[in-house]
């Protein structure tokens, strides 16, 4: 079963970005089930956690970084998308800077990883806040100027990706379900 | 949260408006009137109708005309929507855009820059789906323009209904069945939240097969 998790403050922004990664996850004959960023979750239920994005005004989840913080306990795989990218780079006690992101992007990925193969990809982008540098627990895989676009959590099996997979790179999300 | 709707008076922004209205105050729809139809942002030419429709929903509208030319189409949309934020003390955006990337990006950009929420209902959802869904709820649909092959001019002027739903169905491989890329438009004349419905008296097709526009000469509201 994979957790999708949903940092919309909005149940309309759910539809948005949430129910996009719920129709690839359909798609793809998996069973999920979505539980809202204040609750607080038993991940280990989960064999695999996606942390969907939200409105780019949305930063509520922010405040609820103490429910994500049994994931360091975790032992299955986590995506984090936009916002979740945000809650995974927090958690591991990374800084975000403000980086207004819209539309579009050329993202070069440059690390071998399991989600996206080397190169270059176009990504859609709808954020404000993102990473410029890693810590000694982020590792990153993919730039667009100094952004990092894509991460890997060291030793963990956790990816945070700061652009929208589900409008231009499903094949990011089956490749992390198929893992 | 208020918030209005990028109404363009086509069946997309209307199922927006109907389900931002479920869970949301909508003070007020929004209309950007294109100069011609080289506009690539918003859609014509059913827009003159839009005054009709707000009559019907009992919404104020917010309009401003918008020249052909990218730029000056954002600065449009960006004053009218800071019109609609100080008249109607908007909060929140909700627009159409179903799979549309160059729409939803200015689209977010300008509501970032206002310190407005934008929300995206319909954003990524199978069309086919959300046509079945439009007939579900009700929705009396007039296709009022086709611009591209295979669809004929006899397309003009029919209303959205089953046949032609399995019709675009089978031919998404070449035309996208939301139309959102202008390979079609469409004119609402009643959904749930109309008080009344439009009724077109009078009306001629004009144009040929893959390029055809739906002139409505006489119009009125009727009691539902």
């Amino acid at each position: 079963m994979i957790l999708l998790v949903s940092t919309c403050k909005y149940m309309l922004s759910e539809e948005e970005f949430v129910e996009p990664v719920a129709a690839i996850v359909r798609e793809i004959g998996y069973r999920y089930s979505v539980r809202k960023y204040y609750e607080k979750i038993n991940f280990s239920k989960f064999e695999k956690v996606i942390i969907c994005g939200t409105a780019l005004k949305d930063f509520d989840y922010l405040k609820y970084l103490d429910n994500f913080k049994p994931l360091l306990d975790y032992s299955g795989k986590v995506l984090g998308i936009c916002a979740g990218y945000h809650i995974l780079a927090k958690i591991h006690g990374a800084s975000l800077s403000s980086i207004e992101k819209i539309g579009v992007h050329e993202v070069k990925v440059v690390k071998e990883n399991p989600l996206v193969p080397r190169g270059s990809i176009q990504a859609y982008f709808l954020h404000t806040l993102a990473l410029t540098e890693a810590n000694n627990v982020i590792e990153p895989l993919a730039f667009h100027d100094n952004e990092i676009c894509l991460f890997k959590v060291r030793k963990k099996d956790f990816y945070g990706v700061a652009f929208h997979p589900e409008v231009l790179n499903k094949n990011i999300i089956i490749r992390f379900i198929e893992l | 949260m208020k918030v209005c709707v990028l109404y363009s008076g086509g069946k997309d922004s209307n199922l927006a408006l109907l389900k931002v209205s479920r869970v949301f105050n909508v003070v007020c729809l929004v209309t950007l009137i294109p100069r011609s139809e080289e506009c690539y942002l918003f859609h014509y030419p059913a827009v003159d109708l839009v005054e009709l429709q707000a009559k019907a929903l009992e919404l104020p509208l917010v309009k401003e005309l918008t020249p052909d030319e990218e730029k000056g189409g954002l600065v449009a949309l960006k004053n009218v929507l800071m019109k609609a934020k100080k008249i109607y003390g908007v909060e929140g955006v909700v627009t159409g855009a179903i799979r549309s990337i160059y729409q939803a990006s200015r689209f977010q950009k300008i509501c970032w820059d206002l310190d407005l929420w934008c929300f995206n209902p319909l954003w990524l959802k199978d069309e086919i789906s959300l046509l079945r869904e439009m007939l579900a709820e009700g929705f009396k649909v007039v296709f009022t323009r086709v611009a591209g092959y295979p669809l004929k001019k006899s397309l003009v002027g029919s209303f959205l209904d089953e046949n032609i739903v399995r019709f675009l169905e089978k031919i998404r491989q070449y035309v996208n069945p939301s139309g959102e890329g202008g390979e079609y438009e469409t004119f609402v004349l009643d959904m749930p939240l109309f008080k009344k419905k439009i009724e077109l008296l009078e009306y001629e097709v004009i144009g040929s097969d893959y390029d055809a526009t739906l002139v409505v000469k006489k119009v009125r509201l009727v009691g539902k």
